[in-house]
């Protein structure tokens, strides 16, 4: 288990090198001067040279990268253009907060939509088949905006119930801190809701076709036990790939959400660096998330273990 | 149980005075980039900084300039020294007396290039002025000194992009030599900063405002704290500062020209258009062909029926003005006024003397939500189109449309710029040497020469003449279309008393929510 572990995390030293190169170089291809945004209609072009020597934007974009490069390896993911800070305590104090929506958001809606995928396929073609996936249908079609600025207009507006606007850390007043958490994770929860009760009745399916299914139903098996004891266990497979993919997808930003509803996470911060051009801030954040989606996959690819020991003698 | 009884009575009384207290929570589009007055400084950090610091002298309504913490400034006859006279009884917000001291220290770290100041160069005799001694004769006088006469030097100092030029006690940096956090004079000082979140003033309790006639008046006037405290939140999404400001859970936000319509006879909730200093333009590259001919740039202003375009633009909020000076200033004169008759035979008539023969003219905006670029680049295209032009419109990101601005690249740019306190300052934004900085807009000889007057010029009269002759050659060689000065929506409830805002900045002294 620790050299596949081990094994897997040096593979991904040519992963997260790969993606600095592309990353660093790409950005740089993109027009826009995050000197000339920081100066805004303010200072002449003796300014703009002054301060782009400041920011070390007048040397060669080699030099800029092989003195980044260096100080990453370092640990030192430099200073944001934009706010002067440190970038890693950055991206990770944005990612915790992030976090804070994602993970509930993700569990929640697996534990609802795993069992509803498998209800829907072992009564395919019924009225509750039909109306999960109907549902499954809207909720993927709706864009999360949209839900999220309904939610607000109905629970925060004309209910009253929940704040609609600012951010309350639930490391500095848990419950307050929960009542901000509420819609942006109820968003978040209703579209992977979609996603996953499609991919969990669809793997479901597949498996209730096979002989061994056949079998123990010969052999008077109840359809519960079938579904929960034989079926689940391997068709759970295909939604974990998916899960994993959903994880390391909302982890690495989930900006509209964060926008409509004011939450200061990753995906904010990146999609603000984007339009600031602040190079140190959208590196980070990308070299950041292609090391979470390893992580991601790593744990998911252990999680597979657990559901088909063969993965591990192979 | 007699202590629980009286622990219950002491928290409730507690509760009750900690509800008195008011909060005014005001959105703010994005976080504060700085809280070290003029260091990597944008709008936001100068419009929240003008509540916590002040400088000797600051801007009226007007954008003329008055004292502020000096009692009043002596000027030399030349123009070159510049004796200013503390109020007395003023305290920073650490209780600490202010004295000529703190002014000298705060200059020293301000002309210190390790501080980043990004008005040190129009200081040091690299561009506008040189200054050549600071004195401190005695605890409540400042004597400034420059080489050469200037009438633009207290405008200078005045500027909320330079933090004001803000006296700031030593305290606000560490023993390090780190900027902490400021502490000045102002009507509010200094408390907490969530990034991300929010960031928080307190009143300062103690504090003392210019002299005033008790109305708000740009950064003087009566400035007294009537709120305990200010919250600034992060909203960077229009839709939901408006859901906010109708729960209460905001108290003042800006909104966009689009989303006025229904506030304008709103029940509960106040719209305030505020007029401004700043310029929506269309910018010519005046080197590019076709914007190369006058005839051409002449024509695009007959062509366009200019209150149509405003109209449309603000949302029948803003007042055409083809005037480098904005409308409020105390330059603005007749002459200002003075513009091109909306004239489609006549643009004909020139776009055929120029030999125009139908090139694409192309437009870049941006689809920001607080300015007009898109809008009015939309507006002008169908006014152009009407003519005979064959205008286009490239929407760009607002990083690659400011970056090609600056480089000289285009033929027409719809674009924003914020105010300046003194035309001059304006001028030099776009009058000059494009071999130099392409940025400029105008390199005429004859207005380059009248900006370089304008800096030296000290009898405001004759300032005034050479403003008013800047117009007449601006409007006869059509180096750009100004289109109007910038106009900002805010929204507020009708319970919020005093004007919440100056220029494009929240001004949140003299308000009170009741």
């Amino acid at each position: 288990m620790l050299r596949f572990v081990l094994g897997r995390i040096l593979s991904a030293i040519p992963t997260l090198l790969i993606v600095s190169v592309t990353v660093f170089f790409l950005i740089r291809l993109v027009p826009g001067d995050p000197a000339a945004l920081l100066l805004g209609d303010h200072g002449d072009a003796a300014a703009l040279a002054e301060l782009r020597a400041q920011l070390g934007l007048d040397q060669s974009v080699l030099t800029q990268f092989r003195i980044w490069f260096f100080k990453v390896l370092s640990g030192d993911f430099g200073t944001s253009i934009w706010v002067g800070e440190p970038v890693l305590p950055l991206i990770i104090q944005k990612f915790l907060v992030s976090v804070q929506v994602v993970i509930p958001a993700v569990i929640l809606a697996t534990l609802i939509a795993v069992p509803a995928g498998i209800l829907a396929a072992a009564r395919q073609n019924s009225v509750v088949d039909v109306g999960l996936i109907s549902v499954a249908t809207l909720l993927l079609s709706i864009p999360t905006f949209w839900l999220g600025l309904l939610f607000l207009l109905v629970f925060g507006l004309h209910l009253g119930w929940l704040p609609v606007v600012g951010y309350v850390s639930v490391r500095t007043d848990f419950v307050g801190g929960l009542l901000y958490l509420i819609l942006p994770i109820l968003t978040l929860l209703l579209h992977e809701i979609g996603t996953i009760i499609r991919m969990s009745r669809a793997s479901t399916l597949e498996v209730l076709r096979l002989d061994y299914i056949t079998h123990a139903r010969a052999k008077g098996l109840s359809e519960g036990a079938i579904l929960w004891r034989h079926t689940f266990k391997n068709a759970f497979g295909p939604t974990l790939t998916l899960l994993g993919l959903i994880l390391g997808n909302l982890l690495s930003g989930i900006a509209v959400i964060e926008t409509v509803f004011t939450i200061p996470g990753l995906g904010r911060l990146m999609v603000d660096a984007i339009y600031a051009r602040d190079y140190p801030v959208i590196q980070g954040c990308m070299l950041f998330i292609a090391f979470i989606y390893i992580l991601v996959n790593l744990f998911i690819d252990l999680l597979y273990s657990f559901f088909d020991p063969k993965v591990m003698t192979q | 149980m007699k202590h629980l009884l009286m622990a219950g009575v002491a928290s409730l009384a507690l509760i009750g005075a900690a509800e008195a207290q008011t909060t005014l929570n005001v959105s703010l589009n994005a976080d504060l980039r700085t809280n070290d007055p003029g260091v990597n400084r944008d709008g936001n950090s100068d419009g929240v900084l003008m509540h916590i610091l002040e400088g000797l002298v600051g801007a009226r309504n007007d954008m003329s300039i008055a004292p502020m913490l000096a009692e009043r400034v002596e000027v030399s006859d030349d123009f070159t020294r510049f004796t200013f006279t503390l109020r007395d009884g003023l305290k920073f917000h650490n209780g600490a007396p202010v004295t000529s001291a703190e002014f000298l220290w705060s200059w020293k770290r301000y002309m210190d290039p390790a501080t980043q100041w990004s008005c040190r160069t129009d200081f040091d005799g690299s561009r506008v002025v040189n200054v050549t001694s600071v004195e401190t004769p005695d605890p409540k006088t400042v004597v400034m000194t420059i080489d050469a006469p200037s009438p633009v030097f207290l405008a200078l100092l005045a500027r909320p992009e330079c933090g004001q030029t803000a006296i700031m006690h030593p305290d606000s940096v560490g023993a390090d030599g780190t900027f902490q956090f400021p502490i000045g004079t102002g009507p509010f000082k200094w408390q907490e900063w969530r990034k991300g979140e929010y960031f928080q003033l307190e009143a300062f309790t103690d504090y003392v405002s210019p002299p005033n006639d008790g109305t708000s008046d740009g950064l003087v006037g009566n400035k007294d704290p009537k709120v305990d405290f200010l919250r600034y939140m992060v909203v960077p999404d229009g839709a939901t500062v408006i859901a906010g400001i109708r729960t209460g859970a905001i108290h003042f936000g800006s909104i966009s020209a689009e989303q006025i319509d229904e506030f304008r006879d709103h029940p509960t909730l106040q719209l305030l258009s505020v007029p401004t200093g700043g310029h929506n333009i269309l910018y010519f590259q005046t080197r590019n062909a076709p914007m190369d001919n006058v005839e051409i740039r002449r024509a695009i202003a007959e062509a366009i029926d200019l209150d149509q375009l405003v109209a449309m633009a603000s949302n029948g909020t803003g007042t055409p003005n083809m005037s480098l000076i904005p409308v409020g200033s105390s330059w603005y004169s007749d002459v200002q006024a003075q513009r091109p008759a909306y004239n489609p035979e006549s643009a004909r008539a020139r776009l055929q003397a120029a030999g125009y023969k139908g090139e694409p003219i192309t437009i870049k905006a941006n689809r920001r939500s607080n300015v007009p670029s898109y809008a009015a680049a939309i507006a002008a295209q169908a006014m152009l189109q009407a003519v005979g032009i064959n205008a286009q419109i490239e929407v760009l990101d607002f990083a690659i449309q400011t970056d090609q601005r600056r480089e000289g690249v285009g033929q027409i740019s719809s674009v924003s710029v914020t105010p300046r306190f003194d035309p001059s300052f304006t001028y030099t934004f776009f009058i000059g040497d494009k071999d130099k900085d392409p940025s400029r807009m105008w390199e005429d000889p004859r207005a380059i020469e009248l900006m370089d007057r304008s800096y030296t010029e000290t009898d405001p009269a004759k300032r005034q003449e050479i403003f008013d002759e800047m117009h007449k050659l601006m409007m006869e060689e059509m180096p750009s279309v100004f289109i109007y000065n910038m106009v900002y929506n805010w929204l507020a409830p009708k319970s919020m008393t005093g004007m919440p805002v100056w220029e494009s900045y929240p001004r949140l002294w003299n308000v009170s929510l009741d």
